[in-house]
């Protein structure tokens, strides 16, 4: 079945000129006295206030990919230029809310949130102000008080995302963060997710092995192959939002990527 | 389930329960002294105890041999256990974290440290009695050298079993290295700093009467000694039982101002 033209829009006019750039990126561990290549010829542009997924089954080198574009790993070889400029440490201008659990337990969801901001403001009101916004930018305000432990998987995620839209990055870097949550919570996290980047126009690097979600969020799907990891395909999702999976138009992709995923 | 109504233990008895075997042990002890069982030279009435408390805690001193000497005694070797746990805190918290952190802090250090711990404390005091004389010095060497490694082996843990996801979390939020260690690194490492520190006090308290007991003016240690030379074994029970009352408030204490001074230590126990 052919995608009705009709349901093709302008999906993101916002989109601008690119922002983050990775040539050649090329990734081998050493295990054991052996070679292991995880990532090789990794080729792609992100541009300013898009949403990319990457898209490939597990153990494929999603996560590494994105450690080294956060900068928690360096690259073996090729290069990730942010605004022309390469990346060489974690900064804030590359946030990333990671697949695990890694809220500070010692320190309120609030007190999560404001972290990053300790430190940028010495005006405690604004900076009380801006966690206030936040935490109800994610509809928490409520749970202000609580510790990590004692919320869901689900509002857990929501702080961690919470407290890395409040450094305003450059580049958001997502590793499969709800992929630990149940179906329903899945996709209230999903809707979230897309209504702060419309209000705030972040460009999102979305990673997962998730077809429906991949369809669901994205501008444009590299898909990824394993052994070595590559950039198998790119596809562009022109589907208008709100995008409901029943659809024959988003089964459509769904369908595609899922053969992309099997081959 | 029914299961957990089971096990459900009501307010007032679990506040009696810490208090059950010190109730057994003096009821045995009564019997056993009641019916002679036990010569009193050997093990004395514990009325004969409680006065023999009563007058070195409360009595006019010099109306009594030991009159009264409790608070001075306390005090003593209140200000040695802390001077000798203070140099045991700044040693041994620093030293351990660096360890736990940086292998090459760890590989220069951890071999040194742990030849020094197989040392029994005990040898180290004929070592500090030459080098310090008798007295407050030699004391305070002992307990600090006996509370670090407590300190010291529970922060290197305690630092090396920080989720690395979360140090790197802080490096993404434009964390420094300065910050990390204070607002990361120091309350991840929170429970198992409060571990060494409190058995780093509780150890602190053993060496501070094996100090005293070389022959200090005064003192809980100095106490017991001068109590047995003078056959009043009425005193040293005393003397143990204050010590045993002040390592168990000691504790008490540090828990608590631990858990007013941080939050991670209020939050993570
Ligand atoms: N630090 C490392 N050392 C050695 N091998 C690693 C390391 N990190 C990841 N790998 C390997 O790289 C491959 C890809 O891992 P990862 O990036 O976590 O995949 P994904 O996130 O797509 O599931 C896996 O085979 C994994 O074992
Ligand atoms: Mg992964």
């Amino acid at each position: 079945m052919k995608p009705r033209l009709a349901a093709i829009s302008k999906t993101s006019p916002r989109i601008r000129e690119t922002i983050l750039e990775i040539n050649n990126l090329r990734k081998v561990f050493r295990i054991n006295g052996s070679f292991l290549t995880v990532l090789d010829g990794i080729d792609f542009g992100v541009k300013s206030g898009e949403m990319i997924c990457i898209l490939g089954r597990s153990g494929c080198g999603k996560t590494t990919l994105l450690r080294m574009l956060a900068g928690f790993l360096a690259p073996s070889s090729g290069e990730i230029l942010l605004n022309g400029k390469p990346v060489a440490k974690p900064g804030t201008d590359r946030c990333v809310v990671f697949q695990e659990d890694t809220l500070f337990p010692w320190l309120t969801v609030k007190e999560n949130i404001a972290f990053g901001l300790r430190g940028r403001t010495t005006d405690r009101k604004a900076f009380d102000e801006e966690a206030e916004r936040f935490l109800s930018l994610v509809g928490l305000s409520e749970f202000r008080d609580y510790l990590p432990r004692e919320i869901s998987g689900g509002m857990k995620q929501r702080v961690a995302l919470a407290r890395v839209l409040i450094l305003k990055p450059e580049v958001l870097l997502m590793d499969e963060p709800f992929a630990s949550l149940d179906a329903q919570t899945r996709e209230e996290m999903q809707n979230l997710l897309l209504s702060l980047w419309e209000n705030l126009s972040h460009t999102i690097l979305f990673v997962t092995h998730d077809v429906t979600e991949a369809v669901t969020l994205a501008d444009r799907v590299l898909v990824m192959s394993k052994d070595p990891g590559r950039i198998r395909e790119e596809i562009h999702v022109d589907l208008a939002r709100p995008r409901k999976w029943e659809k024959s138009d988003f089964l459509f992709f769904s369908r595609k990527l899922h053969e992309r995923l099997r081959d | 389930m029914i299961k957990e109504e089971n096990t459900i233990i009501p307010g007032p008895a679990l506040q009696i329960l810490p208090w059950v075997i010190p109730a057994l042990f003096i009821s045995l002890w009564m019997i056993v002294s009641e019916t002679g069982l036990i010569p009193t030279y050997l093990m004395p009435h514990p009325f004969e105890i409680a006065k023999a408390g009563w007058i070195y805690v409360f009595a006019n001193p010099g109306d009594a041999p030991f009159a009264g000497r409790f608070l001075d005694d306390a005090g003593a070797s209140l200000i040695r256990v802390a001077i000798g746990f203070g140099f045991a805190i700044i040693f041994g918290l620093p030293l351990g974290i660096m360890s736990g952190r940086l292998s090459l802090v760890q590989k220069l250090i951890s071999t040194s440290i742990n030849a020094l711990r197989a040392v029994p404390g005990i040898s180290w005091l004929p070592l500090a009695m030459i080098w310090f004389g008798i007295g407050i010095k030699t004391t305070v060497f002992l307990v600090a050298m006996a509370a670090f490694f407590p300190i010291y082996l529970n922060a290197a843990a305690g630092a090396r079993q920080i989720n690395p996801l979360l140090l790197q979390a802080g490096a993404m939020m434009g964390v420094n290295r300065l910050r990390g260690t204070f607002a990361i690194l120091l309350p991840g490492a929170m429970p198992h700093i409060i571990t060494g520190l409190r058995l780093g006090l509780g150890i602190s308290w053993a060496y501070l009467v094996l100090g005293e007991l070389t022959g200090v003016p005064n003192g809980l240690g100095a106490v017991i000694m001068d109590a047995r030379m003078l056959g009043r074994i009425d005193i040293i029970v005393v003397g143990i039982i204050i010590i045993a009352v002040m390592g168990r408030a000691g504790d008490q204490l540090l828990k608590t101002s631990l858990k007013f001074c941080f939050k991670s230590a209020r939050r993570m126990s």
